[in-house]
């Protein structure tokens, strides 16, 4: 029983750790229909943040807000150029923008901080246990679970239950018609790329504990991130939420019973689920443009 | 990518200083002149890339030390990332043959990469120095005239640490736990091996996919089964998160763990895992601790500000290997045949330690260390040698495993 109880609690903490993964690809993604291959770039650096910062002895828990800002600050570059210009045009087009982005990042990162797996040194107060029925679990787990699913709610809350959720979701659909409203989609977009890209350096600071951070792991996460919001279904918020509470049970305890085969049976599962709804979880038809 | 041009200007720069040396003084060089062109092939972007620039550190550090010149020529360094891909592996080899008419190749991570330019140089008759990969085909069915290996085989590490732990830690009772894939398949089933042969009786074995991001699903069940040692095997990555992990979840102080020694890197791995890599067990042809490796050691903390892992290691040993054979000809390296027969002749000393050549497969024979992780003398990490296997040798083509 305790058994079990703490592979629920291992299996809620990879969800989150998905779930801060998919945040800000789906904001872009499936609400602002803009493939941004450069997501997996914003984590890592978002984790190169967090390291540095707790390595320099700053009080601990400002990483997470400057990891936030600063990757933030990135995408609000971006935006201005080269993104811009590209929101308009075909997924083809942009994928090959974000790739090739995402490739001079990973150098960049490479150069500036070096080549080595890094690891953050946490406070004690994060990296001590509590017994949970005799079994020893990580206080950093916990943390997660708690920090990752109030961040998703709050998210959620702004982009289903807010005025300005509302202009975000009503621009992917017809953009044309929000403008004659008097709201200025342009700025709209550029607010939803940067919060997208501060979420995705987030997310990267606070999974820096479990995951490290080193070079290629931006194309691990950005696939783990593509996985989550495509069977997740595109334009929906829940649906992602759902699909990394899916996948972090199946993958938990697939490794739990048939390690060999976790993998497999992960994405397996996956591909159960788009053959019987093409469109995700809670998908609906999305416009191409 | 920067890295890598400027690497390579300074490498023509030096190579300009050299052929102007030689025409000021025509008696102490060569009449010819001409740079011998060393290419190393290695990994500078993707998961490798960590121990690609330590082993392009160790590397240049030789070549400081030479003074940018052995047998009397000067040294041209040509570096190639292979992105860890054996494709690219490939295309890159073709080209240091074809176009830039590289005289010797070394490096190479990947025992992928490894196996998938072995018939390339074969065929090219290039001489070609493993430095990194493990592979134990490449010493056995798919050894080459013109490879050699100065470096270990996966047997040759799980051989040495099978015995270690039948005789001082348990003959029953163990698990293995690895990465699955070639590298950790290799060490678990040579593991094994050597341990049945010993009258020792192993339990479960767990796999995990390369690029495992949470164990705890895994840990779980090795805390449940409550073994006595665990044999595992992890690269990079992968060995820092299973380490945290396992001390995240308290189990580094109640079950010894022993593995090959990529699982305790000193540069790849133990800066990043700090306290969990305590304790732990590994059998390595490398060790910060080593005496014959000493030099080196103090040398390369000097140039980097850090202790040595494999990678650098194998870049300045491989470098110490080509400087002697390229010395025994002379500089001439149209004489092949001398050049490795030189090689096989006699050990090179190297900062892994001596080190002779099978003439069956031309792989190294190496001593191998039992390192324990224990606090050194500044408090940090450090594996310590507490036992050598002198000259282990690999079982060669003969012996193949069906």
């Amino acid at each position: 029983m305790a058994y079990i109880v703490v592979q629920i609690l291992n299996a809620l903490s990879f969800s989150v750790l998905l779930l801060l993964t998919g945040l800000g690809l789906s904001l872009v993604l499936s609400l602002m229909n803009f493939v941004n291959l450069t997501h997996g770039s914003f984590f890592l650096l978002g984790s190169y943040i967090g390291v540095q910062w707790m390595a320099s002895g700053a009080p601990w828990w400002m990483a997470f807000p400057a990891a936030f800002v600063l990757t933030g600050l990135v995408g609000a570059l971006l935006d201005r150029y080269p993104f811009r210009q590209f929101y308009p045009r075909t997924h083809l087009m942009q994928v090959l923008l974000t790739y090739g982005l995402s490739v001079v990042f990973a150098d960049l990162m490479r150069w500036g901080f070096g080549a080595d797996t890094l690891s953050p040194m946490l406070p004690d107060l994060l990296q001590g246990v509590v017994f949970v029925m005799g079994f020893p679990f990580p206080v950093y787990r916990l943390f997660l679970i708690a920090t990752g699913g109030s961040l998703a709610l709050v998210l959620w809350w702004a982009i289903e239950h807010t005025l300005w959720g509302a202009a975000i979701r009503a621009c992917v659909i017809d953009r044309g018609i929000v403008e004659t409203l008097g709201i200025n989609t342009r700025r709209l977009l550029t607010v939803g790329v940067v919060l997208a890209a501060a979420l995705g350096g987030l997310g990267g600071a606070l999974g820096a504990g479990m995951l490290s951070a080193y070079p290629g792991l931006d194309e691990e996460v950005l696939l783990l991130a593509l996985l989550v919001v495509v069977v997740g279904g595109l334009g929906s918020f829940t649906g992602t939420v759902l699909s990394a509470l899916l996948i972090g049970f199946v993958t938990t305890f697939a490794r739990m019973w048939l390690p060999e085969f976790a993998n497999f049976l992960t994405l397996g599962m996956m591909a159960l689920v788009l053959m019987v709804c093409p469109n995700g979880l809670l998908g609906r038809e999305t416009r191409q443009l | 990518m920067t890295h890598r041009f400027a690497a390579r200007r300074r490498s023509v720069l030096l190579a300009g200083a050299g052929l102007a040396a030689s025409t000021a003084w025509p008696g102490l060089t060569r009449a010819s002149g001409e740079p011998i062109r060393i290419a190393l092939l290695t990994s500078l972007s993707g998961p490798f890339s960590g121990l690609g620039e330590s082993m392009r550190a160790g590397l240049q550090l030789l070549l400081a030390q030479s003074n940018q010149e052995m047998g009397g020529r000067p040294i041209q360094l040509l570096v190639e990332d292979d992105q860890g891909k054996p494709d690219e592996a490939v295309r890159k080899v073709r080209k240091l043959v074809g176009q830039d008419k590289a005289d010797i190749i070394l490096g190479v991570i990947s025992a992928a990469v490894a196996l998938a330019i072995r018939d390339i140089v074969t065929e090219s008759r290039t001489l070609t120095f493993i430095a990194n990969a493990a592979a134990n085909a490449l010493a056995r069915e798919a050894a080459s005239p013109y490879i050699f290996r100065t470096t270990k085989t996966s047997w040759m590490l799980a051989h040495p640490a099978a015995l270690w732990v039948h005789e001082n830690v348990a003959t029953r009772g163990g698990i293995t736990l690895a990465s699955d894939y070639a590298a950790g398949r290799e060490y678990v089933a040579d593991f094994e091996d050597t341990y049945r042969q010993q009258g020792g009786t192993l339990g479960k074995q767990f796999w995990t996919p390369l690029g495992t991001t949470d164990f705890a699903p895994l840990l779980m069940n090795v805390a449940a089964l409550k073994p006595e040692f665990i044999y595992a095997f992890f690269p990079g990555a992968d060995a820092v998160r299973f380490l945290k992990q396992m001390q995240d979840f308290r189990l580094r102080d109640s079950i010894r763990l022993i593995g090959p020694g990529a699982l305790f890197d000193q540069e790849d791995v133990i800066p990043a895992v700090g306290a969990a890599a305590l304790g732990g067990f590994n059998a390595f042809h490398q060790s910060p601790g080593a005496p014959a490796s000493q030099a080196f050691v103090q040398a390369y903390q000097q140039a980097r500000q850090r202790l040595p892992g494999e990678a650098s290691t194998a870049g300045y040993a491989t470098g110490q290997v080509i400087r002697s054979g390229i010395e025994a000809v002379g500089g001439d390296l149209s004489r092949k045949e001398a050049f490795k027969a030189a090689l096989l002749a006699e050990p090179v000393a190297t900062a892994f330690g001596p080190m002779r050549f099978d003439p069956r497969n031309n792989q190294a024979i190496l001593d191998i260390y039992l390192n324990e992780v224990k606090p050194g003398p500044d408090g940090k990490p450090l594996n310590t040698v507490i036992k050598t296997y002198p000259g282990v040798q690999d079982p060669g083509p003969g012996n193949a495993r069906p």
